[in-house]
């Protein structure tokens, strides 16, 4: 297991510094006078160049480059070109509240798409499973920001049920928080809930139709005994696999929900840095967001590598 | 009408003082726009009513009653809001949460955004602060103006037992000083080429003299609210201090807390000059885009917002419980049209597709109603020089046509260019629909905002002239200022920083010259007269409309009030008994 | 979509025998596929939507673009979606709202599988070096949360649809990458393989003429997978204000353009082009789901 892990450790530092290499590409594919945009069209050149000189970007692009991949292994990302805030507070700060979010998302989500998938599973082709079935593919369909959208105007604005801006008040306790996030997380839910669902249908289904599900059944055991004995552990590892690579995923789905509610998440800070080219911001952001993928994928090796012991014996060859 | 006090107004005032009170008492100025001139070149409120009363005295009985609004312009705490007196009782105590727009940047002298603007204008103060009625400056920190003769040398008389938060010490002319020398240092967009290094003195504790480059009758504009970055800072803070790093100020509000991403909160400051507010305090929270500040006030998050558009706050414009406040200003979108190469180079071709904006349905179906016709000339009505006897182009498919005909075009195709931003798209889009009327096609390319401003607006190359790169046609935003110097000076004149139609007129750059150097009421008139038949005959740009700033806030506060320019005021609200 | 299976594939001596036997289970292929109600109704929707793009204006009941009644009409007999906030008909946007991202998203799914197909192909093959170079590179790519990176990318670089069908198609590279590494993987163990090696064949000759028609098929569930994965991103996109421009009647942008105004009481305009993008979406996982699970059988 240590092998594994530190051979996986490895990995990811090489995939942190691709991502970093990427990030500055990106940032620097147009060429920016940071200084200038900073300062606006009216100030004087001279003080244009000395906060380009502080701030390094008068540097060759070559030294500038150097300087980035020195901070990602420092975690040393200074300040925001735009705001002055330094950025690993701001960053440390949004992230905490979308994992929240993303969390609550995921927890509203991964018990019932479960059961769904299971119960779907062991009614195969029967009209409850068509109904399961079409119930995942049309909500993993509809796009966050329709259904949210449509939550704020019927549960918020009309109803009054539940608040329309996901930020609580501060110090606000726990239930209140979960308040205020239900409505972005379950938009988020819905569209989650159709793919854990659907994968978790066919990994059961795939395990069910295997020699020795058949052999539990055929020993006379009943199917709710071979469910639980043989065949949950291993028809979870596809649906596990995939909690983890939709990370990534949900990420995306977030941004739209936090432009929606107003919510100061990952999601909205990256835009925001974006839209003022803020470069630090934007590369330390990037990374972390790496940091938590890679994480998240590490956690569901582990998590497969425990349900299947072959899986982790083939992972430390 | 009462010679004595007018007399005394005379005696006491100077001649650029004098020129406005003949003007008014000649009938060149409304009563408004006495009040707006008066109070730029510092005629005191007492002396502007007593005037005012002189004239009237036998048609109005109350002098007072001549002008409701800005009889109350120090704006102390106390009831001195014209809403607050009038309607329902007020309490003390409570707070007040403001949906604002997310702040760029908090440096006072750095910022450019209204985010930035509306959070450091709760702490820091002006020279010359906002009037209740939104539109005129009042005093502020400075007590009283006067200018002299040709408007070179403007002196400025300080208030006193003014202190600063952090440390208590008073706030003196040096401090004044101070902050001047770092707003001309930055470059300062409204101070550039008006107030030079060293053009600010302190001749005593509480008193500055500023030297001009040149002369200037609406100096007192640039030190004011409508100059956002000229809050005044103490002399020993170091350009690029955040708000949010150092707070301070001398004004109503202390800052508490501050996080960037979120919001901040103000709390009461117990020694402010102006007295106690009645609210405890303000509570900001930030968003991205207006859509959601929408929202929050429907589901009662928010009790006030700083700025919205009515495409998103549509339902705000009836909503029987909202206090909206529209302000008349002169926020407006430019139609550039390239003058000296293109299809457009002819000027019968511009005033071809001028022709052909239905504008009273644009301010409909963009604004339901919430703007002012615009006559293709930056010259907005709410100005005190404008002229309005220069016709008013309306929607005219014939002769357009004709014009076309006449310039020997036929089947122009352009391609319209805008970014994303508000109703620009949609503006576009009618454009579009308008002009296909007298057989002109527009194709609407819409970009992202920078985009569309580095690739279309104004390349960076080539830099000679500036803006030489620009499309040949294209719609950019302008803001509300205070004065059209900007506008004219970067949008028109020849070389201008902003020409994107490469507008170059003698005729017009003696106009705007005249104008510049104009310190009398007439001379300011009879120049914009001359810019507005200029431009409007030229039409280096279409000006469709000029719209409304609206933000607003619940029924349950009185006394909010608002500057075109982000800056809401809650020294005087109160939340309602 | 089907077309891609029956393209017949000319296969080396070895595999000359089963040619007959291929078309034959092509043709099974189909059979399963047409029993399928839910592949039915996939092709019906998606046929639909093409209809009305390649049409347009010529079936729409109104001008979509520059016929202006009152604004926000509710739906009526006369508009049967009502009318938007500039008073055009929402029908008739809806139905031509359909063209541009009907273009965009195939041609960046496309993408994503074509280059996709290559590197999973190259990677699964030549193991080794190459296989662990290229997988560090996909990894880091697969780290990058698609619609945040395409955001990030549009806001510097200037959004327009080839941009943006470029950054959706190499973003959705590494991912088809993988699944196709993984099928190369248990393919190139089998005999044919082994066999074709031992005749002497390049690799190149092995991957295109051995390889590439036995993965085919997790390929062509790729293709339409990532279709409907390219149809919400692009609505994503377009709804954050980086995807398609107005004046475009895209979905997308449309529910973007509109949707403050739900609180109004003005849900036609939002509600419509919104149902429009999750019939489309479902329609494309329906006929994928179908693919999947005949392939697989």
């Amino acid at each position: 297991m240590a092998r594994f892990i530190s051979r996986r450790l490895l990995l990811a530092l090489i995939t942190l510094w691709l991502l970093a290499t990427i990030v500055f590409v990106i940032a620097n594919v147009l060429p920016n006078d940071v200084g200038r945009t900073i300062l606006g069209p009216f100030a004087p050149q001279e003080s244009v160049d000395a906060l380009n000189k502080r701030l390094g970007t008068d540097q060759p692009l070559i030294v500038q480059y150097v300087n980035a991949m020195k901070s990602v292994i420092t975690f040393d990302y200074g300040d925001s070109y735009v705001t002055g805030q330094p950025v690993l507070p701001t960053l440390a700060a949004a992230i905490g509240r979308s994992a929240k979010l993303a969390g609550l998302a995921l927890l509203i989500t991964i018990p019932l798409a479960i059961i769904a998938g299971l119960y779907a599973a062991r009614r195969r082709d029967r009209p409850s499973d068509r109904a399961i079935v079409l119930l995942g593919v049309t909500s993993s369909s509809i796009p966050e920001f329709v259904t949210g959208t449509i939550l704020v105007v019927v549960v918020g604005v009309q109803l009054k049920l539940l608040p329309v801006l996901a930020t609580p008040p501060p110090n606000a306790d726990i239930p209140t928080q979960i308040r205020y996030l239900l409505m972005p997380a379950t938009a988020m839910a819905i569209v989650y809930f159709g793919y854990i669902a659907r994968m978790t249908r066919s990994g059961t289904i795939e395990v069910l139709q295997s020699d020795y599900a058949r052999t539990a059944t055929m020993k006379g055991l009943t199917t709710s005994q071979t469910m639980r004995r043989h065949v949950l552990r291993n028809a979870l590892i596809p649906t596990v696999a995939v909690i983890a690579v939709q990370i990534g995923y949900l990420f995306g789905g977030i941004i739209a929900v936090e432009k929606i509610f107003n919510y100061n998440g990952m999601g909205q800070t990256m835009l925001f840095a974006a839209q003022q080219k803020d470069i630090p911001m934007l590369t330390a952001g990037a990374i972390v967001i790496g940091i938590v993928y890679m994480l998240a994928t590490l956690a569901a090796d582990m998590t497969i590598a425990w349900m299947n012991p072959r899986i982790r014996l083939e992972a430390e060859r | 009408m009462d010679y004595s006090e007018v007399d005394k107004v005379r005696r006491s005032s100077t001649p650029l003082q004098l020129d406005v009170v003949e003007s008014f008492m000649g009938g060149r100025l409304s009563r408004r726009e006495f009040i707006t001139r008066g109070s730029i070149i510092g005629l005191s409120m007492a002396s502007m009513t007593a005037i005012i009363a002189a004239c009237s005295s036998s048609a109005s009985p109350s002098p007072s009653a001549a002008g409701s609004a800005p009889a109350s312009a120090a704006p102390t705490a106390a009831g001195s809001a014209p809403a607050a007196s009038a309607s329902a009782p007020a309490v003390t105590g409570g707070t007040i949460k403001v949906a604002s727009q997310k702040p760029v940047s908090v440096d006072p002298v750095a910022m450019q955004d209204l985010g930035g603007y509306g959070i450091t204008a709760q702490c820091f103060e002006f020279l010359c602060t906002l009037d209740p009625n939104g539109k005129d400056i009042a005093p502020g920190l400075a007590l009283s103006w006067t200018p002299n003769a040709d408007g070179t040398v403007w002196t400025f008389k300080l208030r006193t037992g003014v202190t600063w938060q952090k440390d208590g010490s008073p706030f003196t002319a040096d401090d004044v000083v101070a902050t001047m020398e770092r707003l001309v240092a930055a470059g300062n967009s409204g101070l550039k080429g008006v107030l030079e290094k060293g053009g600010a003195v302190a001749t005593d504790p509480n008193t500055v003299t500023f030297t001009l480059a040149g002369g200037n009758g609406n100096f007192p504009y640039l030190v004011s609210v409508f100059n956002a970055q000229t809050l005044i800072t103490p002399k020993d803070y170091v350009a690029g201090t955040t708000l949010d790093k150092d707070p301070n100020g001398t004004g109503a509000w202390k800052l508490a807390t501050y996080n960037a991403q979120t919001g901040a909160t103000f709390t009461r400051n117990d020694a402010w000059w102006g007295g106690k507010t009645p609210l405890d305090g303000t509570e900001w929270i930030f968003f991205d885009a207006t859509g959601p500040m929408v929202t929050a006030y429907q589901g009662q998050q928010v009790d006030a917002i700083v700025q919205f558009d009515v495409l998103s706050g549509q339902s705000l414009l009836t909503d029987p419980n909202f206090n909206l406040i529209a302000t008349e200003a002169a926020l407006h979108r430019q139609i550039w049209m390239r003058c000296d190469t293109g299809q457009f180079a002819k000027k019968e071709v511009r005033q071809a597709l001028a022709y052909t904006f239905d504008r009273p349905a644009l301010i409909q179906q963009l604004f339901q109603g919430k703007a002012q016709l615009g006559n293709d000339h930056v010259i907005w009505q709410g100005y005190p020089y404008f002229d309005p006897s220069v016709p008013q182009r309306a929607q005219d498919i014939d002769k357009a046509k004709s014009l076309l005909a006449a310039a020997g075009v036929s089947n122009l195709t352009a391609t319209l260019h805008c970014g994303q931003l508000l109703e620009i798209p949609d503006l576009a889009t009618l454009l579009k629909s308008q002009a296909s009327q007298a057989g002109i096609t527009l194709n609407v390319a819409v970009e992202s905002l920078t985009t569309f401003y580095g690739a279309q607006w104004c390349p960076d190359k080539p830099a000679d002239p500036p803006c030489s790169g620009a499309a040949e046609l294209g719609i950019v935003d302008y803001g509300h200022r205070a004065t059209p110097d900007v506008y004219l000076n970067a949008a028109l004149k020849t070389k201008g920083i902003w020409n994107s139609s490469q507008y170059s007129s003698p005729a017009f750059d003696q106009a705007f010259k005249d104008f510049q150097t104009a310190v009398g009421v007439d001379a300011q008139k009879a120049a914009c007269t001359k810019i507005e038949t200029i431009l409007n005959d030229d039409t280096p740009i279409g000006l469709p409309y000029f719209y409304n700033y609206l933000a607003g806030t619940s029924k349950s506060f009185n006394g909010v009030y608002s500057s075109a320019l982000g800056q809401m005021v809650f020294s005087a609200a109160s939340k309602v008994a | 979509m089907v077309d891609v299976i029956v393209t017949p594939q000319p296969v080396g001596p070895i595999a000359a025998g089963p040619t007959s036997e291929r078309s034959q289970a092509r043709r099974e292929t189909i059979r399963l596929l047409i029993r399928r109600p839910a592949f039915i109704l996939g092709n019906i929707i998606i046929i639909g939507w093409i209809i009305c793009a390649v049409l347009g204006q010529r079936i729409t009941p109104y001008d979509p673009f520059n016929q202006f009644f009152a604004g926000h009409q509710p739906p009526s007999p006369e508009h049967w979606m009502g009318t938007d906030r500039l008073g055009r008909d929402v029908l008739s946007r809806v139905m031509v709202g359909s063209r541009d991202v009907l273009i965009i998203a195939p041609l960046a799914a496309m993408l994503g599988v074509v280059a996709g197909t290559f590197l999973g192909l190259v990677m699964g093959y030549y193991k080794g070096a190459v296989d662990d170079v290229l997988s560090r590179i996909v990894e880091a790519f697969l780290a990058l949360p698609v619609v945040l990176v395409a955001l990030l990318t549009l806001v510097v670089l200037g959004t327009s649809p080839i941009v943006v069908v470029c950054v959706v198609g190499i973003l959705f590279t590494p991912i088809v990458a993988r699944t196709v590494r993984s099928a190369v993987l248990s393919e190139r163990q089998l005999d044919y393989v082994t066999a074709a090696k031992l005749r002497g064949e390049s690799g190149l000759f092995i991957l295109s003429r051995e390889i590439f028609p036995n993965v085919l098929g997790p390929t062509v569930v790729e293709m339409t997978v990532r279709f409907g994965y390219a149809i919400f991103t692009v609505a994503t996109l377009s709804f954050l204000g980086v995807g398609l421009q107005p004046p475009s009647p895209d979905w997308g942008l449309t529910v973007a353009e509109e949707y403050n105004n739900m609180i109004s009481g003005f849900w036609w305009p939002t509600l419509f082009p919104a149902l429009a993008i999750a019939s489309t979406v479902i329609a494309v996982n329906l006929i994928a789901d179908s693919l999947q699970s005949v392939l697989s059988e």
